[in-house]
């Protein structure tokens, strides 16, 4: 008894705490008020959730984000994370899904992330046929009652980063380092997700090139992609090989999309050769470690502070399914607790580039950059953007084309 | 006792397959008790995982019910793997251009899959008996060409709308995916459909002048045709019989457990196949248990992560280590018997028992 | 060097390839070694060359005993062996196959090597090109390359398998030169062969084995005819067939030709008449199975026709034939013809036309245990047909021979089996005469040609040489024929 008071003790401290921490960061997430579902967690038992990783756990980019978050819940709350990495299709030929979240709800997981746009169908079937067991399916729409196919399910929200702003910032330090004009995109499979973020990528670079550099040739921006979110051998393009083939091509900055660093490989390995090329690495903020001296920095997810709200929330018993869109801390764009995408900078980026690069955050930190202001051409030549006008927020997530002036197929 | 030997050839293998995994568990630090308790626990120790291992098991049953005729046959068509494959596109195209009630989506579905299977089985069975092209190379060429296809038809026409990736296409309509019962995922007419394919192969293989004939052809090509049997015709409806299989396995891999088309949508179970019919010694009434115990495997293996620090790839090294010792203890044992049992046309590896039936 | 093998065995299975062999050899001779297909010849030299080991017996070499486990320890003896086929490996050139082999540790001295082969090439006039591809060589060539080679390492016997077989006249002189010169340097030479001119024209001394064993021994010259008796069996008593009242014609072949890869049939014809008998002679490979073959539909001919009872069949595969009322038995009772793996049930169940598709294996198993007994068979109804030894191997064929055949072919119908099993076998082929089919059988033994046929044809390489009445010939001069020898015995 005297254990399980002390439990209850230290929940009530994190409850309290997470509850600050949610009120501090209410501005970035959209919450709908809805009912409550009926999962209700025992107090005195710590929360087991699930985490369903679509790559390897430590693959220094998308998946080891993600389970980092996982590891920052178990530290914030004494919870138990039952978790999976790898599975998809190929790596795990004999399970669905739907099944290794059903798994993970049979072995007492109360809640479950799905973490990859590919779960979209199993995230669905696991939450219908698991009413009251709290799902996030993360980087979806589900849950966006405005969005283009929003789900019935008041059990399965969404969470996302506005990496379009990691992604600018990204293509600013590519359009400020380039020495030939040319940056390419290491593309993974294409959807509304990587057109946004290709696209964001481009205006950066873009400004940069042209309002900091007063660069007045267009810069030469190409995109590849390879089919799917990581190397499968045999299924997807290599993408050892389209970066090479990028810096064959004449590019000098490859900014990766995908979910493992090999973009960062390929140009430090030409680096080494004496090449003067640089990349940018993506999702984890240690990616760049593997070659800091050509790395211009990472945009990377921090899904830390919102996986913590949510999952405090199913302490409480007051889950709703919302989709929520977070924001960085402008403030502090690498402040784990608050923020929700980030940006570290490389050994690989200069001085004066670094403080260029600063100025560029300032200013869309404060509004006075905003790049995703009219007019912009889709490139088919149809007005993305009309002058003056300011995306929405639909109009940012659902990116139907790449932009004019990117080169590469945009579905 | 007759059913000794069969019964040790299958376990002798697993046996020491199993204490080899131990000792690799041991090497790993791992608890090899809690790890494979865990397996157990895993594949059949609630009615969820039950389901998941029968789901596994079905395709695994189809594919290699499908290759006791071929090997019957004397065929090595280790082109299943394309003819599963092939079975789950003609089954996604049926399910994605077809509407109709859950009932008529079954039939028609699965009739994809048999006909495509078919159709795949056929072409390796053509490029062999009228190309003279080996069916193991034929076989492994084609699922190349069944691969490509699937991942072609997945980011091209088959797309979902504005996305090109190659993780799968849209979910079929709800009436076409095989009917389960609550969260269970298995499909009680899949395991049905699985179960009569292995009695039907059992009593083609044992009851019929089909089935007799076809041994015949598979043991000895030339006598064969002193007995007046057709033998291309035996050979290529050898490879229709087990394409059709393998396809109606890729159906129930789309149908009833992807709902989908992915690049992969075999999971390897051809492959799987081939290698329970080996450990089945081409015994049809063998197929049942040991694909169970594979598919036991399969998805048992998937609950060692989640429990404790080993990765899931263990289950595939259990499952190359169990091969590794089917063969060496099938090798041994023909050595055992004898050179005199190993005739040409017979699949080699462990020799078909003496007046076995299907 | 001396050569004495004393009492050489080898068994393969049930069959005695050689029996009891004694056979010496003095140095400094060309020693022949003839007889039949399967009399032995071969099993004796490759036990000799250490391919096979003897099951028992003593190889003397030299007065010593040696035991050679292996052609690299036959070599190390100097024992050399050409193959009918030089064992030569294709993607290699000439000099590195003769490098093969070659003795010492993992160094190889190519350029001495190569001088010494250009020496031994120009001892014996060979004109070989080291670094040719070994591909582009013919096979007198690939022989030339190979004796190079032996010699080289060492080779004091040399033994050469059938060495004429696909070269050339000129190549054939010169080899046979090269011969004689190894043997005037001391060199024995064993020189197997089943033609008996090459043997009357090389060499000084003969050895005739028959049936795994040796029926004698004779200095040259020898008689040609008393060669042939021993190769083939001292003439026997002939007891002539049961005259038999022939039928109408049956079987017509016109202008028949078969081109397989090693020999072609041109032109042949035969009338065969119902309840006729007709034997075909000729060394083996000369052209009787393939012949067989075409008839059957098994091989199909390049030109001419075939007619059953006046019908066109040439081009019909051998299922049709089967339901036309022919059918064909060839000699490996157990690579074609009989299943390994079924029993003999399963056998019946196969050979019945009218199985229905579910088999009733009660009823069969009845069926063919009574088939069992009926044919004296020794085995059971569940017996594997593996489990069978040759003659009950032949006499389920024969029980599973349709009723009211036609046509019945058959190669060696009473290979390998004892008299009681032979007699059986044509005590059935016999009777099925009564009822107006014709048997056509290729033989190599002369008294079953002689006794059992009404015509006998004799191949030679892919044409009938002669074609002869039984009764009108006798074993010396089938032996002659059947050795190409046709002119002289005139």
């Amino acid at each position: 008894m005297r254990k399980q008071s002390g439990v209850s003790m230290i929940l009530i401290v994190l409850l309290a705490f997470t509850l600050l921490a949610a009120a501090c960061g209410e501005d970035t997430s959209e919450t709908t008020a809805a009912p409550a579902t009926t999962t209700t967690a025992s107090s005195a038992e710590p929360l087991k959730f699930g985490m369903i990783l679509v790559g390897p756990q430590n693959d220094r980019g998308w998946s080891q984000a993600h389970f980092e978050a996982g590891q920052y819940l178990e530290e914030q709350l004494g919870a138990e994370m039952i978790v999976l990495d790898k599975v998809n299709s190929a790596d795990l030929p004999d399970k669905t899904v739907d099944q290794v979240a059903q798994d993970m709800i049979n072995r007492g997981a109360q809640l479950v992330f799905l973490t990859s746009d590919d779960m979209r169908d199993g995230a669905l079937l696991a939450a219908e046929l698991n009413p009251t067991v709290p799902m996030i399916w993360s980087s979806g729409d589900s849950a966006w009652a405005e969005g283009e196919a929003p789900a019935p399910f008041d059990n399965l929200g969404n969470i996302m980063g506005r990496m379009e702003f990691g992604k600018m910032i990204a293509g600013c330090a590519a359009g400020l380092t380039t020495q030939t004009g040319s940056i390419a995109y290491l593309g993974p499979l294409i959807n509304d997700e990587t057109r946004r973020l290709v696209n964001s990528a481009f205006l950066g670079a873009s400004y940069c090139w042209e309002n900091y550099r007063g660069e007045t040739t267009p810069l030469e921006f190409t995109v590849n992609w390879i089919g799917f979110w990581f190397n499968i051998p045999g299924f997807t393009l290599d993408p050892t090989q389209v970066a090479n083939g990028f810096l064959d091509a004449g590019a000098d900055v490859i900014i990766s999309g995908i979910d493992t660093t090999e973009a960062l490989d390929v140009a430090g390995q030409a680096a080494d050769a004496g090449e003067s090329v640089w990349a940018l690495p993506y999702d984890f903020d240690g990616a760049c470690e593997l070659k800091p001296e050509i790395c211009l920095g990472v945009p990377y997810f921090n899904w830390g502070p919102a996986y913590l709200e949510v999952a405090q929330s199913v302490i409480d018993g007051t889950f709703t399914a919302t989709w929520q869109w977070n924001g960085p801390d402008w403030t502090d764009l690498n402040n784990k607790e608050t923020t929700a995408i980030g940006f570290v900078k490389g050994d690989g980026l200069s001085a004066d580039n670094a403080s260029t690069l600063d100025q560029f955050i300032a200013g869309l930190a404060d509004g006075s950059i905003n790049p995703l202001v009219g007019p912009l051409n889709y490139q088919d030549g149809s007005t993305y953007l009309a002058d003056g006008e300011t995306a929405t927020d639909q109009q940012i997530w659902y990116t139907k084309q790449l932009l004019e002036g990117v080169t590469g197929p945009s579905e | 006792m007759s059913w000794m030997r069969p019964l040790g050839r299958v376990l002798i293998p697993i046996v020491g397959a199993m204490a080899f995994a131990i000792l690799l568990l041991l090497l790993a630090g791992a608890n090899p008790f809690e790890a494979l308790g865990l397996l157990v626990e895993g594949s059949v120790g609630s009615a969820a995982n039950l389901s998941d291992t029968l789901t596994a098991w079905v395709t695994m049953v189809l594919a290699a019910a499908g290759l006791v005729v071929t090997f019957r046959a004397g065929l090595w068509n280790i082109g299943v793997e394309g003819q599963v494959i092939a079975g789950s596109i003609a089954a996604a195209f049926a399910a994605r251009t077809i509407e109709g009630p859950v009932a008529v989506m079954i039939i028609l579905t699965m009739l994809a899959g048999l006909i495509g299977g078919g159709l795949w089985g056929l072409l390796a069975g053509t490029l062999r008996v009228y190309g003279k092209v080996n069916e193991i190379f034929g076989g492994l060429g084609l699922t190349f060409v069944a691969t490509s296809l699937t991942t072609y038809l997945i980011i091209g026409p088959w797309k979902k709308a504005g996305v090109a990736s190659t993780g799968g296409t849209d979910p079929f309509p709800r009436d076409s995916w095989l009917p389960t019962i609550g969260t269970l995922r298995v499909s009680i007419v899949a395991v049905i459909v699985a179960a009569l394919a292995v009695v039907a192969v059992y009593f083609m293989m044992r009851g019929t002048r089909f089935g007799l004939r076809l041994k015949a052809v598979g043991q000895n090509l030339r006598s064969a045709v002193l007995f007046g049997i057709p033998n291309k015709r035996y050979l290529l409806l050898a490879f229709i019989i087990g394409g059709a299989l393998a396809g109606l396995a890729g159906t129930i891999r789309v149908t009833g457990f992807h709902h989908k088309l992915v690049p992969t949508p075999s999971g390897a179970h051809g492959y799987l196949g081939i290698l329970i019919v080996l450990l089945a010694g081409f015994q049809a009434k063998w197929i049942a248990p040991i694909a169970f115990f594979f598919a036991a495997i399969a998805v048992g293996a998937s609950q060692l992560p989640l429990q404790m620090e080993v990765d899931s790839s263990l289950g595939g090294i259990l499952r190359g280590v169990l091969v590794l010792f089917v063969l060496l203890f099938g090798g041994w044992q023909a050595r055992r018997a004898g050179a005199r049992l190993v005739a040409d046309a017979a699949p080699p590896v462990v020799p078909a028992t003496p007046g076995g039936e299907g | 060097m001396s050569l004495e093998l004393r009492d050489i065995h080898k068994h393969f299975g049930p069959v005695r390839a050689n029996d009891g062999i004694n056979l010496t050899v003095e140095a400094g001779t060309m020693h022949g070694l003839l007889g039949e297909n399967g009399a032995g010849k071969s099993t004796l030299m490759k036990v000799l060359s250490g391919f096979h080991a003897p099951d028992s017996g003593e190889i003397i070499l030299d007065g010593k005993h040696i035991r050679a486990s292996s052609p690299q320890d036959a070599i190390g003896h100097g024992i050399g062996m050409l193959h009918q086929d030089p064992l030569v490996f294709l993607p290699f050139s000439v000099i590195d196959n003769f490098l093969l082999q070659s003795p010492g540790g993992l160094r190889l001295d190519r350029r001495s090597a190569r001088r010494e082969f250009e020496e031994v090439c120009e001892r014996f006039q060979f004109s070989l090109d080291p670094s040719a591809s070994t591909r582009s060589l013919t096979v007198g060539e690939r022989q030339q390359l190979e004796i190079a080679r032996l010699l080289w390492l060492g080779a004091r016997v040399l033994i050469l398998d059938e060495p004429t077989t696909g070269i050339s006249a000129p190549q054939r002189v010169k080899l046979f030169a090269t011969l004689r010169a190894l043997a005037e340097e001391g060199m024995s030479v064993i020189f197997v062969s089943h033609k008996l001119e090459e043997v009357e024209e090389l060499c000084q001394r003969v050895t005739v084995m028959r049936q795994g064993k040796v029926v004698g021994h004779a200095e040259m010259p020898t008689p040609a005819s008393q060669l042939v008796e021993m190769m083939f069996g001292a003439p026997v008593e002939v007891e002539a067939a049961q005259p038999i009242e022939l039928g109408d014609p049956l079987l017509r072949v016109k202008d028949l030709s078969v081109e397989e890869r090693l020999l072609s049939i041109e032109a042949l014809s035969l009338d065969v008449r119902g309840g006729e008998v007709i034997g075909l002679a000729g060394l083996g490979g000369s052209g009787q199975n393939t012949f067989m073959r075409a008839v059957a539909g098994l091989v199909s001919p390049a030109g001419g026709e075939i007619t059953l009872d006046g019908k066109q069949i040439a081009g019909l595969p051998y299922r049709d034939l089967l339901d036309v009322g022919i059918q064909y038995l060839p000699a490996g009772r157990l690579e074609e013809g009989l299943v390994q793996g079924l029993s003999i049930t399963e056998h019946f169940v196969l050979s019945d036309p009218d199985t229905p598709f579910f088999v009733d294996w009660d009823a069969a198993a009845e069926h063919a245990a009574r088939a069992v007994t009926a044919n004296f068979i020794k085995g059971r109804a569940d017996s594997n047909a593996e489990e069978l030894s040759g003659g009950n191997m032949q006499r389920l064929l024969l029980a599973m021979l349709r009723p009211g055949l036609r046509l019945l072919m058959m190669e060696h119908p009473t290979r390998g089996l004892d008299i009681e099993s032979a007699n059986w076998v044509w005590s059935q082929l016999l009777s099925r005469r009564e009822d107006g089919t014709a048997i056509i059988f290729a033989s190599v033994d002369l008294d079953e040609l002689l006794r059992y046929s009404n015509r006998i044809l004799v191949f030679f390489s892919g044409r009938v040489i002669s074609e002869v009445n039984a009764s009108d010939t006798d074993v010396e001069e089938l032996g002659f024929l059947i050795g190409g020898k046709v002119r002289e015995q005139q």
